[in-house]
């Protein structure tokens, strides 16, 4: 395969680049994959460059990576989940390693997952259950399991379970709402 | 050899006893955040002051004896003291607005608001009674959930700031003097091992301090996925064990090198007797070796008692509230140095 950006020499690796807000992945040669990199770097990076071949070879694999992680990056960032709640970005609390907000845990639950599994090596609160919270964690699922079983024109169920919530006593809200 | 033949006439102490002179304290932390708001380093100070007086007026029902004071307002010293102490962290002095301290008289409950979560309810005991610890904590923790609204969910338990805390959000730690095994040169695959068992190791000061005078504070890594009294039980039931090697660790040097033990509890008693200048780092590790001569009975007139409140006194916040002025760091060396010298003159080797 013929180099992407100089059709002329074999392409040897991949990189990617930012084309009107989008992110491209191109097979390119060596030659176009460092030029890609010096222009992509910052400018006191690429007063750095050094010459291509021999010690210069590991630190342009550095380059190349660091840019094209920089380049992926600013494209996730675009896209990036924000806490419906409290509005923090994915990066803003990978930053600092704390969370928002409670509301977080559920917003950005796909990788936290696995972070929160490699931490403990487990998944399942066990221990200690507060009355309140259960109590108000209760009556939210329950509000939600009914609105859905009325846009689902599921009636009986929704009978069923609005008047499970009539059963529950009212929630003392003042100081706090469910997380 | 003289010490020798008075390390094996010495009788094996019971758990407690050895758990009384090597885990210095004990404490169970557990980490509280109310339900709605954001989490204190996320928040506006708005956001802080307001939790600060739904905790105040949490706590002025459920445990008035515990009064909330702002940080802000505390006095320097007063503010060093709770530090040195162990009773609040260096994160909640840095929190300017919205931070706060509720002490029990007795020392044994303390609660801190708007540190890393808002809600740090921390009870204490003496040595190995982690169990103890948790009761403390757990009452108040309790009472005050009758009050607010936690965050907390089915799955995850508590949910806090830092993921590494959810679930139970309890911590629970103990203190240990672990100079036995250090002089033996056998601290290094103990606190490995710790680690192997997923127990956090860390200095006498807390996350990323260093073990000086070889006090080591451990505690559970894991907190979701074990209930409370199953961690509390894992915690006490391994610290037990490190507290019998170093008792065995002890007895070890006593035997087998008792030149090297006698050598370290002379230098470190001559030092605190005849020092100018002293700084806290290394009156510690002097104060540290005392200890274990006190511990082993080798000093006369020396208690383990003795040397912790001693450890307690020289901190740069308890120097300057005991002589009820402000001094510089130089003047607090020489301050140390001539206190502990006065405290351990009539203090002599056994041997």
């Amino acid at each position: 395969m013929k180099c992407e950006l100089c059709h002329k020499a074999d392409a040897e690796t991949a990189i990617r680049r930012e084309v009107e807000g989008e992110v491209q992945e191109l097979y390119v040669c060596q030659g176009c994959a460092r030029q890609e990199t010096v222009s992509a770097a910052p400018p006191d990076v690429a007063a750095e460059q050094p010459v291509a071949g021999g010690m210069g070879t590991v630190p342009l694999m550095g380059m190349i990576l660091d840019a094209a992680f920089e380049i992926v990056g600013r494209a996730m960032n675009r896209a990036e989940p924000a806490c419906p709640a409290c509005g923090i970005l994915r990066h803003e609390y990978r930053k600092q390693s704390r969370l928002g907000c409670p509301a977080c845990y559920e917003a950005f639950a796909k990788e936290l997952d696995a972070a929160i599994f490699d931490l403990h090596r487990a998944a399942q609160h066990v221990g200690k259950v507060p009355q309140r919270a259960q109590a108000l964690w209760q009556r939210r699922q329950l509000e939600v399991r009914l609105a859905q079983a009325v846009k689902e024109q599921r009636y009986e169920e929704a009978i069923a379970l609005r008047d499970e919530l009539l059963r529950l006593p009212e929630p003392d809200t003042s100081k706090g709402g469910p997380a | 050899m003289m010490l020798t033949s008075a390390a094996q006439a010495a009788p094996h102490p019971a758990l407690p006893e050895l758990a009384a002179t090597i885990a210095m304290s004990c404490r169970v932390r557990l980490a509280r955040n109310l339900a709605g708001e954001r989490f204190p380093d996320w928040a506006t100070e708005r956001d802080r002051e307001r939790v600060l007086a739904v905790v105040r007026e949490a706590l002025s029902v459920e445990a008035p004896e515990l009064r909330v004071t702002p940080v802000a307002g505390v006095e320097e010293q007063d503010r060093d003291m709770l530090c040195e102490s162990h009773l609040i962290s260096k994160e909640l002095l840095e929190r300017a607005a919205g931070g706060g301290v509720a002490v029990a008289k007795d020392g044994s409950v303390c609660v801190m608001v708007n540190e890393e979560d808002h809600l740090r309810i921390q009870g204490f005991a003496q040595g190995l009674d982690i169990l103890g610890a948790w009761r403390r904590a757990d009452a108040l923790d309790s009472g005050l959930e009758r009050h607010l609204a936690y965050a907390w969910s089915p799955r995850l338990g508590y949910l806090t700031a830092c993921p590494s805390n959810v679930g139970t959000g309890l911590r629970a730690g103990v203190m240990l003097h672990l100079l036995g095994l250090s002089l033996l040169g056998e601290i290094e695959p103990v606190v490995r091992g710790l680690e192997r068992m997923r127990l956090l190791v860390r200095g006498i000061g807390g996350e990323g301090s260093e073990a000086a005078g070889q006090i080591y504070q451990v505690s559970n890594m894991d907190t979701l996925g074990t209930d409370e009294e199953g961690i509390i039980r894992r915690v006490t039931r391994i610290c037990s064990e490190v507290v019998r090697q170093e008792h065995n660790a002890r007895v070890r040097l006593l035997q087998e090198t008792p030149l090297v033990l006698v050598d370290c509890l002379a230098r470190s008693l001559s030092v605190l007797q005849n020092a100018r200048l002293l700084a806290t780092a290394e009156a510690l590790e002097f104060l540290s070796a005392l200890r274990l001569g006190a511990a082993m009975g080798l000093c006369t007139r020396l208690k383990v008692s003795d040397v912790d409140a001693l450890i307690l006194m020289m901190q740069p916040g308890h120097l300057q509230k005991g002589l009820g002025t402000s001094m510089t760091s130089d003047e607090r060396d020489e301050m140390r140095a001539e206190l502990l010298s006065r405290k351990v003159a009539r203090v002599k080797l056994k041997c």
